[in-house]
């Protein structure tokens, strides 16, 4: 209990004794958080996109204009035991033009003098959830090419591929970002504590004399580095939220109908956490690193 | 016959520079004995006394202090071994921002004594060294043998059987010596182990008490006593 009292109140004094250059560092590790968080939920966001988009993602087969109609029967089936396939659904010519009629609504006059046999029939396949994206596609693709019915398989391939391309990016430019800012936070925190411990050094040099030991000394230290990662990590998270509030203020009526479709999500909790634990843990390593390199037993 | 406080063997120190400081001291300092370690600036006291308490490791040769062998290289509680000694210098140390209580009381805080029960013993011991009046003055606010008097309460508040003391009286004048140097012998008749590294011969003429000589690093008595004298 003694000892709890001793370092929370030795913490605390440090702390305002250096207020300044604890302030700095604080404000260093909330920016190079802040950045790294800013990735981290461009990465979410996208990640969340890719997902609601490959949910909807389905493949079209067409057929091979004149394919006989006693054979569409046997090749729905075949094309139902295709391994992740979840549905499959036949669109006759028919249904094609009933669907470019629903879509063009008023303009549907557009489509007069249109026979519905120009438009060729096809097969709507729903995948199953774990078979949604590219690389699962691409193998339930590879096997209906191989069904000599089907002339041409479409799918949102290149768009998906893209997409999944730039979340790679996002997240390599994310953690090697991070993998930076991390050195250079333990580099600030280190070296703050350094001054704030040069700046207690006639106080330790007595507690070294009267034989104090060394995790007495540096347990203050260890938390003050602690607390500056969790308050860094958490302006970060808090500046984040502003300015993912502040987004939706300022973005025009015309796109907000738009985005409306796609939820801009804020961290989850557990994302929120991760930040703040890290910070903490930055802190305390670069605390530590600080007293190894000062805080020898002399 | 007592075992000794403090056993030297073959101790030789000697810096990175090449420097050496310490050349085969072998000394032997038995409980409750007052012992001056004496010679001129640069003859290796202070070192002698930075090897006593772990501040400095010998380059060669053993060192047992309270029968505990701090040479040998798996000795790493130095914190412990500092706990049954008081250290005293010439620059006093004392904690500017603070009174002359809390300067004693932290060296008690910060060996996991609660604050009050600090206080109260600081103040029991700022007594024995005649300070019981200036208690709440501000360290800035005393001579440097007032200081040095503070200096000696911390070294004394956690009751040490030893005492280093490292040319405490060498930025006081005469009449302020003998109030320390008065102090210093109390504390030794109440059975208190002293050793006091000291440049003044004028000390040791005083006091009869053992003078163990240094100069070059060496004990004098490898030398001529009268050149240590010389120097002094």
């Amino acid at each position: 209990m003694f000892f709890l009292q001793y370092v929370i109140r030795r913490t605390f004094q440090n702390m305002m004794g250096n207020l300044f250059s604890n302030l700095i560092t604080i404000g260093i590790i909330a920016i190079s958080m802040l950045i790294f968080s800013t990735f981290t939920l461009l990465a979410f966001n996208l990640t969340n996109f890719l997902k609601i988009w490959e949910d909807k993602i389905e493949v079209i087969a067409y057929l091979k204009r004149g394919t006989p109609s006693s054979e569409v029967e046997p090749l729905l089936k075949k094309t139902r035991l295709l391994e992740g396939v979840e549905t499959v659904r036949y669109v006759s010519p028919y249904d094609a033009m009933g669907f470019m009629e629903t879509k063009l609504g008023g303009q549907k006059n557009l489509l007069e003098g249109i026979q519905p046999a120009v438009l060729p029939p096809s097969f709507e396949i729903q995948m199953k959830k774990d078979y949604r994206n590219s690389t699962k596609i691409k193998e339930v693709v590879a096997h209906l090419k191989e069904i000599p019915q089907f002339e041409e398989i479409q799918y949102g391939q290149e768009w998906v591929e893209t997409f999944s391309v730039l979340v790679h990016i996002l997240r390599l430019t994310q953690w090697i970002l991070g993998g930076l800012l991390l050195i250079a936070v333990v580099f600030i925190t280190s070296n703050t504590l350094q001054l704030t411990i040069s700046s207690r050094r006639e106080e330790i040099e007595v507690m070294h004399w009267v034989g104090t030991s060394p995790s007495f000394i540096r347990i203050p230290f260890y938390l003050e580095g602690l607390i500056q990662g969790f308050l860094g990590g958490g302006l970060a998270i808090l500046f984040l939220f502003l300015l993912h509030q502040g987004l939706f203020l300022y973005i025009p009526p015309s796109m907000q109908a738009w985005l409306a479709k796609i939820p801009v999500l804020f961290l989850p909790l557990e994302t929120i956490a991760w930040i703040l634990l890290g910070g903490m843990v930055l802190g305390f390593f670069g605390s530590f690193v600080a007293s190894m390199r000062v805080l020898k037993y002399k | 016959m007592n075992e000794a406080m403090i056993e030297m063997h073959h101790v030789f120190k000697t810096y990175p520079s090449q420097i050496s400081a310490l050349s085969d001291i072998t000394l032997e300092i038995l409980p409750g004995e007052f012992a001056f370690i004496v010679g001129p600036s640069g003859s290796g006291k202070s070192t002698l006394l930075r090897i006593l308490f772990c501040a400095e490791r010998p380059t060669s040769g053993e060192v047992v202090v309270h029968g505990i062998h701090i040479t040998q290289p798996d000795f790493k509680k130095i914190y412990q071994l500092r706990r049954t000694m008081g250290i005293v210098s010439q620059d006093f140390k004392l904690l500017r921002d603070r009174t002359v209580n809390e300067n004693v009381a932290f060296a008690l805080e910060i060996t996991g004594h609660i604050r009050e029960e600090a206080k109260s013993k600081a103040s029991e011991i700022l007594r024995r060294v005649g300070l019981e009046e200036r208690e709440g003055d501000s360290i800035l606010a005393l001579s440097a043998g007032e200081q040095q008097r503070v200096a000696i309460a911390r070294a004394l508040v956690n009751s040490p059987p030893l005492l280093l003391a490292d040319e405490p009286t060498g930025n006081l004048d005469a009449r302020m010596t003998l109030d320390v140097m008065e102090i210093f012998t109390d504390l030794h008749q109440k059975g208190t182990t002293i050793v006091f590294a000291t440049q003044f011969t004028g000390l040791i003429k005083r006091y009869s008490y053992r003078a163990i000589r240094l100069l070059d690093g060496r004990k004098a008595d490898s030398h001529k006593v009268e050149e240590v004298k010389a120097t002094g």
